[in-house]
């Protein structure tokens, strides 16, 4: 099952074993520019507000209602990554607009090792993008549907979905007895009218800049995973400029620009795990046009506040120290 | 057990100890007349106003939810919750009547799947 506390997605399955748990948050991070150049890891800057679909059902789409799940909000052009918490194993599949992040196929709800179309936590600490190459990811970033830019337009050609589709699969109890016991390496990682035009609302996730960040090779094969239970959330995308009219509350504020995360100090990161290895990305996804690319390619203003820079105040993190890159500053 | 004798039953235990908790000194700092609190602990009268027995309840260190129980209330603040959803709240608390405490505190709110 899954619940929603504290702006975070806590999935527990008491029914595989008592400490099967695990929590993901959506985080707040710079829009690294979108430029070719390969950047370290952005901060986290505090999590997105999240919110039941059904607490909002006669301001939202009627798709929305038919998904259930989750809303939260993002700018056009905002960047998030994903927060992955807990030392029980998952596998966990991610999807934008469902199109998976880690193979560029369409979604489904089925484990495939051929190829690995998940991650593996707590080995995978966080996910910032699609993944486009081994040890290369391209940057989710928020833009509305129907303008081309997402994943999911340049893949299928239609602009449907939106949002970001998750789902989990514990460890088998047996397996994670076994593993726990076994290794201290992999112990020590951690229906009424709609009253508003919500036209232009519905937001998806585009590639945006690329980033250094591997996406392991599960190091436990596909028979671990408990297949016989999983859970399911479908989180929407709310453009910023209608978040209050739907749930009264305000946004968070914009994120910074690049020059202002730099010349504030907040760092970057990066993230080593010697012992694990990486998956190669998908090809599919390296074929797909980042924003910047698209907005050339559509003869469009340029990407705004897309500098390049020289990321400042670099710092090299590994395995166990995962939390830091969450930045309070 | 009676509100009445509940609230003079909880009240003397604390005077054992602290003279503070006598009538007319907790009838005095929750506002009424001590011989009006003598007569809602011999239940000679009704029980007091929501309010009057949230201040007892913080007098006394009592959960005023079950102190309003006691006296056949409902605080106002739940029933504008039930107000929003009566429909929804009488299934609920019709469907956990029978429930052990354990397994109610366990009961959560899910994120509802849908079909997508």
């Amino acid at each position: 099952m899954i619940e929603l506390l504290h702006d975070t997605l806590n999935f527990d399955f008491p029914e595989v074993h008592e400490e099967a748990s695990c929590r993901i948050d959506f985080q707040r991070t710079l829009r690294i520019p979108d430029d070719n150049k390969e950047y370290p890891l952005p901060a986290g800057l505090g999590r997105f507000p999240v919110r039941h679909v059904d607490d909002y059902a006669n301001k939202i789409p009627e798709e929305w209602k038919q998904h259930g799940g989750v809303l939260m909000p993002m700018y056009q052009s905002e960047a998030l990554w994903l927060n992955f918490s807990g030392d029980y194993p998952f596998a966990l599949k991610i999807a934008a607009g469902k199109i998976n992040a880690v193979t560029g196929e369409g979604w489904k709800n089925a484990l495939s090792d051929e190829p690995q179309d998940y991650v593996v936590i707590p080995e995978q600490p966080w996910l910032d993008g699609f993944a486009v190459g081994k040890g290369r990811i391209r940057q989710f970033v928020a833009m509305p549907l129907g303008e081309e830019y997402t994943a999911e337009e340049q893949i299928t050609g239609d602009a449907i979905h939106g949002g970001i589709q998750i789902i989990a699969y514990p460890m088998k109890a047996e397996a994670y007895e076994k593993y726990c016991l076994r290794s201290s390496t992999l112990n020590k990682m951690t229906n009424e009218i709609c009253y508003y035009d919500m036209d232009g609302c519905a937001m998806g996730l585009a590639p945006g800049g690329l980033m250094c960040q591997e996406i392991y090779d599960d190091p436990y094969g596909m028979d671990v995973w408990d297949r016989a239970h999983s859970a399911r959330c479908f989180i929407h995308i709310v453009n910023s400029t209608h978040y209050k009219k739907v749930t009264d509350e305000f946004p968070p504020h914009r994120p910074p620009t690049i020059s202002d995360y730099q010349q504030a100090g907040i760092p970057w990161f990066e993230y080593y795990a010697d012992e694990l290895s990486a998956i190669e990305g998908s090809k599919k996804l390296a074929g797909l046009d980042s924003i910047a690319a698209m907005k050339i390619k559509k003869g469009e203003a340029p990407l705004a506040d897309n500098e390049s820079v020289i990321p400042a105040n670099l710092k090299t993190i590994s395995v166990g120290a995962r939390k830091v890159k969450e930045w309070n500053g | 057990m009676l509100f009445g004798n509940y609230i003079r039953e909880r009240r003397e235990k604390r005077k054992k100890s602290d003279p503070r908790y006598s009538l007319r000194q907790v009838a005095s700092r929750i506002g009424v007349e001590p011989a009006y609190l003598s007569k809602v602990e011999r239940g000679d009268v009704a029980p007091p106003s929501e309010a009057k027995i949230i201040a007892l309840a913080t007098e006394l260190d009592e959960d005023p939810d079950v102190l309003l129980a006691l006296a056949g209330k409902v605080s106002s603040e739940l029933q504008d919750v039930i107000r929003q959803r009566p429909e929804l709240f009488a299934q609920l608390i019709r469907e956990l009547k029978e429930l052990p405490d354990h397994a109610i505190l366990r009961v959560v709110r899910e994120i509802r799947d849908g079909d997508w």
